[in-house]
């Protein structure tokens, strides 16, 4: 999503870019990458325009922020809306991504859409993930011929920064306001406050829509350790992709257990989760295919 | 089936029901998950997982994706060979015979509560392809054919090498 249709004569000329982030603490909901971009000529107009961290300004203002920079024919503007079943679900894969890497990858990914498009980005201004010294040599090996500024608070240093930030955030609330459940439990509903863990409604809303076996409706970050505490009493579920972490940390107190017993043969957690065939002869081995005699 | 070997168990499974079209058909809800879950019992999966289609094919398969707790899986529908079906047993409640019959008998007895004709098997992590354990262990099916089916006259007849002493 973004000011994409037709690209204006000052794309050809040296452009400046802002990107900021919505939505990275709650524990639901997507995560918004924004960036607003104009030419560098235009940063002094752009100081004037009120823009200021989203996050100080009421809703009303900001949509009204919003609105006015859609119309403004010297400003462009581009989302990436991160799905949280994606966010989930890259968190939690066999090769855990942290949201750092994430958050990288998406900035830079707004970054290389504007530059395709035709804008000769010369400068970019970036809130800071992470270390910034690291985060500014990742971002200029992958564009060199950008000159990056990645600081603190640069949401309400640099009024493209801030603007970024309100097209972030207004897309994560609409995104949010907007949402679609693929689940058909009964009861549902959309009180989710802001999402932030401590919030009472969000609190409430969890409490409302937890479930023992399937955790959660799929907007919730399952990755959030916030979930966790919601999951006690919960029906525990085991994965292979977590094996290695778990076993690592209980392997010290289950040895020297097994060896004042005497006793061998305790199951590895991956035989709970699938049939091994160990023992057998290879064909079935490695189709796992186990002898059951009793069940 | 009815060994009194010390150290062997019975039981019987009642699939009386199989022919009868009053049996519970499943096919299309068998999903088999990448982990292990804690639980035995009801629950309402079909509003909870939600398996969408990709419109990707890996080794002819469709793969279809879906989430569970925050993972991703990825899946794909197999039917099971001709001549096989799927069934979900459960324990079958036995009126009690006389209370001495009972003391440590270990004989277990089930019943077909429904049946099924494709399963659908999940990968987390991984697309879902031919070399997965799942779909190769229905090789058995092929092998214990051949291990197995019964010899016929003909077989015996072009087996036999007409230089070599009679069959004893």
């Amino acid at each position: 999503m973004g000011s994409e249709d037709q690209i204006p004569e000052w794309a050809s000329t040296p452009c400046i870019m802002g990107i900021d982030e919505a939505g990275r603490g709650p524990v639901l909901g997507p995560m918004v990458y924004g960036c607003l971009y104009c030419p560098i000529s235009y940063k002094k107009t752009l100081s004037t325009l009120e823009f200021a961290d989203s996050k100080t300004l009421k809703e009303e203002k900001r949509e009204e922020l919003f609105e006015s920079l859609k119309a403004d024919c010297s400003i462009g503007w581009a989302v990436d809306v991160i799905d949280p079943r994606v966010l989930s679900a890259k968190m939690l894969q066999k090769n855990k991504i942290n949201l750092n890497e994430i958050s990288h990858e998406s900035a830079m990914g707004l970054v290389k859409r504007v530059l395709d498009m035709g804008y000769l980005l010369t400068e970019v201004y970036v809130d800071t993930v992470g270390d910034p010294d690291k985060y500014i040599i990742k971002l200029t090996e992958r564009f060199p011929s950008i000159k990056f500024v990645v600081a603190k608070k640069a949401d309400s240093l640099y009024p493209v920064v801030s603007g970024a930030s309100i097209v972030a955030k207004v897309t994560r609330d609409r995104a949010l306001q907007n949402w679609n459940f693929d689940e058909t439990a009964e009861n549902m509903h959309r009180t989710f406050g802001s999402g932030y863990p401590g919030d009472p409604n969000t609190k409430g809303w969890l409490e409302h829509h937890k479930h023992s076996v399937f955790g959660f409706p799929s907007l919730v970050r399952f990755s959030w350790g916030t979930c966790e505490s919601y999951f006690k009493g919960g029906v525990e579920v085991l994965w292979e992709a977590d094996d290695d972490d778990v076993s690592s940390r209980k392997t010290v107190k289950r040895q020297s257990k097994l060896s004042n017993l005497g006793f061998t043969g305790m199951k590895r957690k991956s035989e709970d989760i699938e049939s091994s065939g160990k023992g057998r002869c290879k064909f079935f081995q490695s189709r796992k295919l186990e002898q059951l005699s009793h069940f | 089936m009815n060994d009194e070997g010390a150290s062997s168990e019975t039981g019987t499974i009642d699939l009386g029901g199989v022919k009868s079209s009053s049996a519970v058909d499943l096919t299309d809800q068998i999903h088999q998950l990448p982990c292990c879950i804690k639980y035995n019992g009801p629950s309402p999966v079909s509003h909870y997982f939600k398996p969408k289609s990709t419109g990707i094919e890996v080794d002819g398969l469709n793969v279809k994706e879906a989430h569970f707790r925050g993972r991703k899986l990825q899946g794909t529908t197999v039917p099971l060979p001709d001549g096989y079906s799927g069934f979900v047993i459960g324990r079958k409640t036995v009126a009690k015979r006389k209370a001495s019959d009972t003391n440590g008998g270990t004989t277990a007895s089930w019943q077909m509560n429904a049946k099924f004709q494709n399963i659908t098997f999940w990968n987390h992590d991984n697309l879902p392809s031919k070399e997965d354990a799942f779909l190769r262990a229905l090789h058995l099916f092929d092998v214990a054919k051949a291990l197995h089916k019964p010899v016929t006259a003909e077989d015996m007849e072009s087996a036999s090498n007409p230089e070599a002493t009679a069959t004893d």
